[in-house]
């Protein structure tokens, strides 16, 4: 089983990214259980067909601590389970502290079967305290990819996550396995993207364009590949599934300085306009 | 630094009074480092048994006879309620009232009340205080998972009280603030002078605010003070919401101990004008002196103080010399809170003993008056340089000192640590009562206690025959501060 955690700046895509990347494996016939880590519960609304699910921490909010994994768990296409955290209403109490408290319920409930050959986990914004941090401690994921794109901001973000990488990765093993671009059409994106992957000692591992299906395939709770299959942005999707599938670089990323991220965004010539 | 009222939390003693925790050296040099603003705190690489500052707060607060706790935290941090009801029994215990539990509701905040927000927890708490005790005033005391979630107790404290028309007053405590105790005193005396404490509807010119904790020598008090034309008033303990919300009445504010009174007298002054009175514990011939002449000098009684304390001196003066003839040269180690342990060595010094160590459990650079600790002071005053150290209550590094030094008694205030010197084998005495020593009786009482303690020393020699200490051989050959990291301890022992 191959546990993977999603990280990137909030709104750059990630649960788009990580739902059309499942349904690509799910495809190939891979088992896949997703593992929405974002108190908003939106990680698995194109699996689903829908906000349908209840998560686990709305249930042991309202049901005790005795929750039966059928409430918890949905399948939504090619097999794919779905479990979402969810987490307290904004403002209140400790977001980080409901992602290790629902986690921790999902191992004792049994969730992570044998069969299962992926494991993903989405998980909110920035790894912003110990709790978001829960899905790349020890005995949990083992690779990380990071969603990106050629904005400056995502780029910080990403450079930052990787601090939060760098700290797990000497304690315990988890690894970066690659940056995904999901195009924003910047310009020079992909060799900006390149250079910043190889900065961190990783790889770009796929470039994802930009195309107005992936919305509008949104608006209709599926993926892109359910949406339309023969859309070239589905082949974009499979594409990017095939690549992680038979991705063997995983490193332990070395997180720059801001001078030197700043010079990298010069020289690929962001600044220009 | 004018203590700021403004605010609703008291700003630790880290950062007001300069306080620390690790230090090791002698009273001259603690002094001087801390006078010129050079004393910095040296961590300790290994610690055991640190207390956090809640029991003191909650402690302090839930003796106050109409009001009601309600402590915002897991179960675990309302073990030390065990310890505040029992003290609060004893002061109960010596007015002879029928006795009571103290009024403490915890919200039992659990894994879920973390993640989902500790407030609905919180109002059901409140209520139930309401309900059950139908208090004059709530105090909510904060804990370090109420703090880290960011439960809005302000916000939620405000509602209730529109409701239930009482005060509902917060008392920030997380543990983690402030490695020093005694700022859960500053928290619970924050809380009164914002909260509680009303402008005075008149003055009193004759009464005084006397600060302490079970008040168990109030008729003495009353005699001397009585004699001076004053009327103490006693608190914060075994007082009601009432009584402490008219303090601002009074002529003038004193203490039994500088650590704890410091903050509500100094606010008292600063906010109502009620002159604070800082000087040297009554303890002992030289502390009475010294607080009763500055009161007087503080409420124009200055001659008669000075009457009482000459006839004391003559009717007293036979006995003290009798046991100061029987102390002279006894060896004794002094452990206590920093005010006492510090007044203690001065009173134990002037019976004619040596304090071969002096430990104060935290060490304030200053106090809320400004200016270095009185007792403090007065002990640099003496020829010999004591030698002393500043630790919470580290029992190896103090039973490590003990053992090398082998005192012939050791006078403590705490029995945590107190019961560990019995058990090595050395006479121990136990000051529970704040009035141990207290005046011209209360030093001669004290000075007996401490001729029969070491006349009668079976307890220890019987204990120690029978206990097997908790430390290695290897611990005990090790200095007593080896895991205090005093970068100029160290740089001495290199060069040397």
């Amino acid at each position: 089983m191959r546990q993977i955690a999603i990280y990137g700046k909030g709104g750059i895509g990630k649960s788009t990214t990580t739902q059309n990347l499942t349904v690509g494996l799910g495809e190939k016939g891979k088992k896949v259980m997703i593992v929405g880590c974002d108190p908003k519960a939106d990680s698995t609304r194109l699996i689903l067909g829908g906000l349908a699910q209840r998560s686990v921490l709305d249930t042991i909010r309202e049901e005790g601590e005795e929750v039966d994994l059928e409430n918890i768990l949905k399948t939504g296409v090619f097999g794919i389970r779905c479990v979402e955290s969810g987490g307290p209403e904004p403002g209140v109490g400790c977001a980080g502290r409901g992602i290790i408290t629902s986690i921790n319920m999902l191992e004792e409930l049994g969730a992570y079967t044998e069969d299962l050959d992926y494991v993903f986990y989405d998980v909110l914004g920035d790894v912003v305290c110990g709790g978001f941090a829960m899905p790349i401690r020890e005995g949990k994921a083992q690779e990380i990819y990071i969603v990106a794109s050629g904005e400056m901001m995502a780029l910080y973000a990403a450079n930052n996550i990787c601090k939060g990488i760098q700290k797990y990765a000497t304690s315990g093993g988890t690894r970066l396995g690659g940056i995904i671009c999901n195009s924003r059409k910047v310009d020079g994106e992909k060799e900006l993207l390149e250079a910043f992957a190889k900065e961190l000692g990783s790889q770009l591992i796929y470039f994802v364009p930009r195309d107005n299906v992936v919305q509008r395939a949104e608006i209709n709770k599926k993926t892109v590949i359910d949406f339309d299959p023969s859309h070239i942005q589905a082949d974009a999707y499979r594409g990017l599934a095939t690549a992680v599938d038979e991705n063997g670089m995983f490193v332990i990323p070395k997180p720059m300085k801001q001078e030197r991220l700043e010079e990298i965004l010069m020289e690929h010539g962001i600044l220009d306009i | 630094m004018a203590i700021n009222l403004r605010r609703s939390e008291a700003v630790i003693r880290e950062k007001r009074l300069k306080s620390v925790v690790g230090y090791q050296g002698t009273v001259k040099d603690l002094a001087n480092k801390a006078q010129s603003g050079c004393l910095k705190n040296a961590q300790r690489g290994f610690s055991q048994a640190i207390n956090c500052s809640s029991g003191c707060a909650q402690g302090h607060l839930s003796t106050i006879l109409d009001a009601a706790i309600v402590n915002h935290a897991p179960i675990g941090c309302a073990a030390d309620v065990a310890g505040a009801n029992s003290g609060f029994k004893w002061g109960q215990n010596i007015r002879n009232w029928e006795k009571r539990n103290v009024k403490i509701i915890n919200t039992n905040m659990t894994e879920g009340a973390t993640v989902f927000g500790g407030g609905k927890l919180l109002r059901e708490g409140i209520r139930e205080a309401y309900r059950r005790f139908s208090p004059k005033a709530i105090f909510v005391t904060t804990s370090c998972a109420s703090g880290i979630i960011g439960d809005d107790v302000e916000s939620i404290l405000r509602e209730e009280e529109e409701d239930l028309g009482i005060p509902v007053v917060p008392v920030f405590c997380e543990g983690f603030r402030s490695q020093i105790w005694a700022t859960g005193f500053d928290a619970a005396f924050h809380a009164l002078l914002t909260r509680i404490v009303k402008p005075p509807e008149k003055k009193r010119p004759e009464l005084v605010n006397v600060i302490n904790f079970t008040a168990s020598a109030r008729e003495y008090v009353k005699e001397i003070f009585g004699e001076l034309g004053l009327v103490p008033q006693f608190g914060i303990p075994y007082s009601t919401i009432d009584q402490i919300s008219r303090m601002s009445e009074a002529g003038a504010t004193i203490s039994i101990c500088g650590t704890l009174g410091g903050y509500f007298g100094n606010g008292l002054e600063q906010k109502f004008g009620v002159p604070y009175v800082t000087a040297l514990q009554p303890h002992g011939i030289s502390g009475i002196d010294n607080w009763l002449r500055n009161l007087g000098k503080v409420l124009g009684k200055e001659k008669e103080v000075e009457e009482y304390l000459a006839e004391q001196k003559i009717i007293t003066q036979p006995e003290l010399d009798e046991i100061k003839s029987k102390l002279k040269g006894k060896r004794v180690v002094v452990g206590m809170g920093p005010s006492f342990s510090h007044n203690y060595i001065r009173l134990l010094e002037d019976f004619g003993m040596e304090v071969v160590w002096g430990l104060a459990w935290h060490f304030d650079s200053k106090h809320d008056h400004g200016g270095l600790p009185h007792c403090t002071m007065e002990l640099t005053k003496k020829e010999r340089d004591i030698p002393i150290s500043v630790s919470d209550q580290q029992n190896h590094e103090v039973l490590n000192l003990l053992n090398k030094i082998r005192p012939d008694i050791y006078i403590g205030r705490h029995p945590g640590l107190s019961v560990w010197a019995t058990k090595m084998g050395i006479p121990t005495i136990m000051i529970s009562d704040e009035y141990s020593a207290f005046g011209y009786k209360g030093t001669i009482d004290f000075g007996y206690r401490i001729i029969d303690a070491l006349t009668n020393n079976s307890l220890a020699r019987n204990l120690s025959k029978r206990i097997k200490l908790p430390y290695t051989d290897w611990w005990f050959e090790q200095q007593p501060f080896e895991f205090l990291e005093d970068e100029e301890l160290k740089k001495n022992a290199a060069s040397s």
